[in-house]
């Protein structure tokens, strides 16, 4: 179906009409974005996830607690003692990307370990996968990395249905403190439980003044269901809204760094937890809130100067996403609600 | 950041012009040429003078080819042996002269002048002084009887033509046909050739009448370049010029392609103080590359291309700079395949190293090569993380199971073709080990379809930058114009401050194209 609508269209026509809808592609990412908001040697806070806990802590920003760091070959002999909680916990490199190299385990199991995808493994498959990150296998440039063993996130219910094992989370772009775009993250049972687009997971935008949920898409088309679940992933209410959004704002204060992704997942105990940062946050965001990138960010960008704090840029945020216009649906209608309710009678 | 943008764009835009205007003074005023397979025709010309010294002072006069329009001399040598050389040149016919003088020469002695000379003389256009009507001249005043037969031939020959051009055929003509001794005429010739021979005299005669008819003409002497060999005749040729035409008249065959030495009527060589003169004329043709004929011109002046070019450099280093000024053009086609089209690569610049690499293989055999050991070592990289190695030693292993499956394919392959076998061996093994570790990182973090979409992408890129980079056009573009280098360098400035999207971009956001 899709193949023929943009076969219909001539190159050119696409072009301008996503030039007209304010859509930016990854070279304006890279050079209006990131390059001018992102200092390198700022980068670091986000690119190492143990910088990111740090400073996070320090502000007071909820993250997921920290249950243990192997640096080398000796810190491996305290592993048993990292790995002793019982409601599992995860492994991950501290300067990877993309969600590679981490490692879920759900508890002990048999003198062994449970994965979260359900295989048991001994403590040497354990071993061997830290190994694995010490030599730089997941990093960037493959420099040697660091292991974090950290709390695993109990994740709340309320996404429950929409969500294929694995964590959902919520994906908030921050330009310069003020949240402009979210995007609630949902794995599949194709992204083999990761939250990452790329690798099949669904985005569902979510309105920034509500917290609701809004349209959804995988693999850069709209979708209605979840394709697991098929339950429907409209006019979900994301809980602790208001905290979400000012922990997305105060991650800029805390950083730096003009333009970030800020990554947040829901625990049914300890509510929301900063997960990680991203300082090349991805642009699929802009199908899933079908609004060009560059509308928003022009209206953002008249406070962005005024030394706001945090609880006034949520403000802004708020309000700057009641008066952006959406990109309208292939066939015309403003929500997929709107449709269902037609269809009913 | 608007001001980022402009220094850019302008660095950017400085960069291709300096570029572009340094290629074009070479093309256009060096004669650079811009195809890789032009050839220019180059002549060894030689005259070779040998005598016998007679103890008394020396004197040879001899002329030489002089440089005009249509014809230049990129190098020219004299052997003077302990002769004194004195160059002239005859205001009024142009002509060169080599005087060559010594006081006492003894026994046999040799002088040589040697030349290479560019173009010929066969569309060089007459002096502007034959364009201009000439007086009449009379002719023969001092010998009646010599005059009586050149006003009786010239009055006839007056009648019986229609115009300038007819009588000028004539004329001709009847000099030289006088020899079968049948013409009407031939007594008239014969005593105006009185005490002149050979082809000169008629020559002359013919010039003089043609000159008597307001008609101006002179003697040409040269060889024809038709003949060239180690001893060529020198010929002579009648040039005139008529109703705003040049003609020339050859008595001896028109040979099509000529090359005039000196004109008048005099000898090659004018000689006093010696005996036993013997001289030898020399005239090879030799197809040269016109780059290289270009770049041998000049005199040591300071030229654009002595700074734009490695022709200074020895000869091993100019053919590793051969290979390493066309990666730049791989560099600039996966800039843009990157940045415009969207492909996705494994590694920032591997596809263009896979590129470099097909230069051993060529691009089908370095394709299939390719594609089996990658395969073959994803396997068994595979294989080996069952094993639960370390990053390193796993690396090595893959490196070192290239090395024997290359080194096998190597052997199977001797028997059948030994070129594919040979060239095979030098396919970088670091490459091949990096794409597969990269890949197979590709392969189990993000997806199977990613891994093999990067891999198909970087051999894509590869393939077309290896083409560009083998090219014959492109490799002599780049390394005779290395300016071009700030060409491409300007344009990556340029394609670096795009902010569009990309093509890949427009089939990503279809669904926001309303």
């Amino acid at each position: 179906m899709a193949v023929s609508r943009v076969g219909e269209i001539t190159m050119l026509g696409t072009y301008r009409a996503l030039r007209r809808n304010g859509v930016i592609g990854i070279n304006e990412r890279n050079l209006r974005l990131v390059n001018p908001n992102n200092p390198r040697r700022l980068m670091n806070l986000v690119n190492d996830k143990l910088e990111t806990k740090r400073v996070a802590e320090f502000a007071d920003i909820p993250v997921p607690e920290l249950f243990g760091v192997v640096r080398d070959a000796r810190d491996m002999r305290k592993l048993p003692e990292m790995m002793d909680h019982a409601d599992g916990f995860v492994i991950k490199p501290a300067q990877g990307s993309q969600g590679k190299g981490i490692f879920v385990v759900d508890g002990p199991l048999k003198g062994g370990w449970r994965l979260a995808n359900g295989r048991r493994v001994s403590l040497d498959v354990i071993k061997f996968q830290i190994n694995n990150i010490l030599s730089g296998m997941y990093s960037l440039g493959g420099q040697p990395d660091k292991a974090l063993i950290e709390y695993r996130v109990k994740f709340d219910d309320v996404f429950g249905k929409v969500s294929f094992k694995g964590v959902p989370d919520i994906r908030v772009i921050v330009l310069k403190g003020i949240p402009v775009f979210a995007m609630l993250r949902l794995p599949t049972a194709e992204s083999d439980g990761k939250a990452n687009l790329h690798k099949g997971g669904v985005g569902v935008g979510v309105d920034l003044a509500t917290g609701l949920t809004l349209r959804a898409m995988q693999h850069d088309q709209m979708i209605e269901t979840h394709p697991d679940t098929a339950h429907p992933l409209e006019n979900i209410q994301a809980p602790y809204w208001d905290d979400i959004l000012m922990m997305a704002a105060r991650s800029y204060d805390v950083t730096g760094l003009g333009y970030i992704g800020v990554d947040i997942v829901l625990d049914r105990e300890k509510g929301p937890l900063l997960l990680e940062l991203n300082g090349r946050p991805g642009i699929s965001i802009q199908i899933a809130n079908r609004i060009g990138m560059r509308s928003i960010l022009d209206k953002a960008a008249h406070y962005t100067d005024k030394k706001l704090d945090a609880a006034k840029r949520v403000e802004v945020a708020k309000s700057l996403s009641a008066s952006v216009e959406k990109i309208p649906m292939a066939d015309g209608r403003e929500t997929l609600s709107e449709a269902t309710t037609q269809a009913a009678p | 950041m608007m001001n980022s943008l402009r220094h850019a764009l302008l660095l950017g835009a400085a960069l291709i012009l300096a570029g572009v205007a340094v290629f074009l003074i070479k093309v256009f005023s060096l004669g650079y040429p811009v195809a890789s397979d032009a050839t220019e025709t180059v002549w060894d010309f030689e005259i070779f003078l040998e005598f016998d010294g007679r103890d008394e002072p020396a004197r040879l006069e001899v002329y030489l080819p002089a440089g005009d329009v249509a014809r230049t001399f990129p190098q020219e040598q004299f052997y003077n042996g302990p002769f004194g050389l004195n160059l002239t040149t005859e205001t009024e016919t142009r002509n060169r002269k080599a005087i060559w003088t010594y006081r006492y020469p003894s026994n046999r002695k040799v002088l040589r002048y040697t030349a290479q000379t560019i173009g010929e003389t066969g569309a060089t256009p007459l002096p502007d002084s034959f364009t201009k009507a000439q007086n009449k001249a009379a002719l023969f005043e001092a010998d009646p009887i010599k005059r009586q037969a050149f006003i009786v031939w010239s009055g006839d020959l007056r009648r019986r033509s229609a115009d300038d051009l007819s009588f000028a055929d004539l004329a001709l003509k009847e000099t030289f046909e006088t020899r079968t001794e049948s013409e009407q005429y031939a007594d008239e010739i014969a005593v105006l050739l009185e005490g002149r021979t050979g082809v000169i005299g008629r020559l002359e005669i013919a010039r003089q009448t043609l000159r008597d008819a307001g008609i101006p003409a002179r003697i040409a002497n040269g060889v024809y370049l038709t003949e060239a060999r180690r001893r060529v005749d020198i010929r002579h040729w009648l040039e005139y010029h008529l109703d705003g035409k040049d003609y020339r008249y050859f008595p001896d065959g028109d040979p099509a392609r000529f090359f005039t030495i000196w004109y008048g009527p005099d000898d090659l060589v004018t000689a006093r103080g010696i005996d036993e003169l013997d001289i030898q004329i020399a005239l090879q043709e030799r197809r040269n590359a016109t780059v290289d004929v270009v770049r041998q011109s000049g005199n040591g002046a300071p030229r654009i291309d002595k700074v734009f070019g490695f022709n200074e450099l020895p000869l091993t280093t100019q053919l590793v700079y051969k290979v390493l000024v066309t990666i730049p053009v791989g560099i600039t086609i996966l800039v843009f395949l990157r940045q415009f089209i969207g492909f996705k690569t494994l590694g920032t610049f591997m596809p263009v190293l896979i590129g470099i690499a097909f230069r051993e293989t060529a691009l089908i055999n370095g394709l299939l090569l390719f594609s089996t050991l990658i395969a073959l070592g994803l396997a068994l990289r595979f294989y080996l993380e069952r094993l639960q190695l370390l990053l390193v030693p796993r690396l090595a292993v893959v490196v070192i199971f290239i090395v024997m499956v290359m080194a096998g394919v190597t052997i199977a392959l001797t028997g059948s073709s030994q070129a594919i076998g040979l060239s095979i061996s030098l396919f970088p093994i670091v490459i091949l080990t990096m794409t597969i570790e990269r890949m197979s990182i590709v392969w189990e973090e993000s997806s199977a379809s990613e891994a093999i979409k990067q891999g198909l992408g970087s051999l894509a890129i590869a393939s077309v930058s290896y083409l560009a980079m083998s090219n014959d056009q492109v490799e002599y573009l780049m390394y005779q114009f290395p300016e071009l280098l700030l060409v491409l360098m300007g344009l990556c400035v340029l394609m670096g401050r795009y902010t569009g999207l990309r093509l890949s971009e427009l089939w990503r956001f279809r669904e926001l194209a309303k």
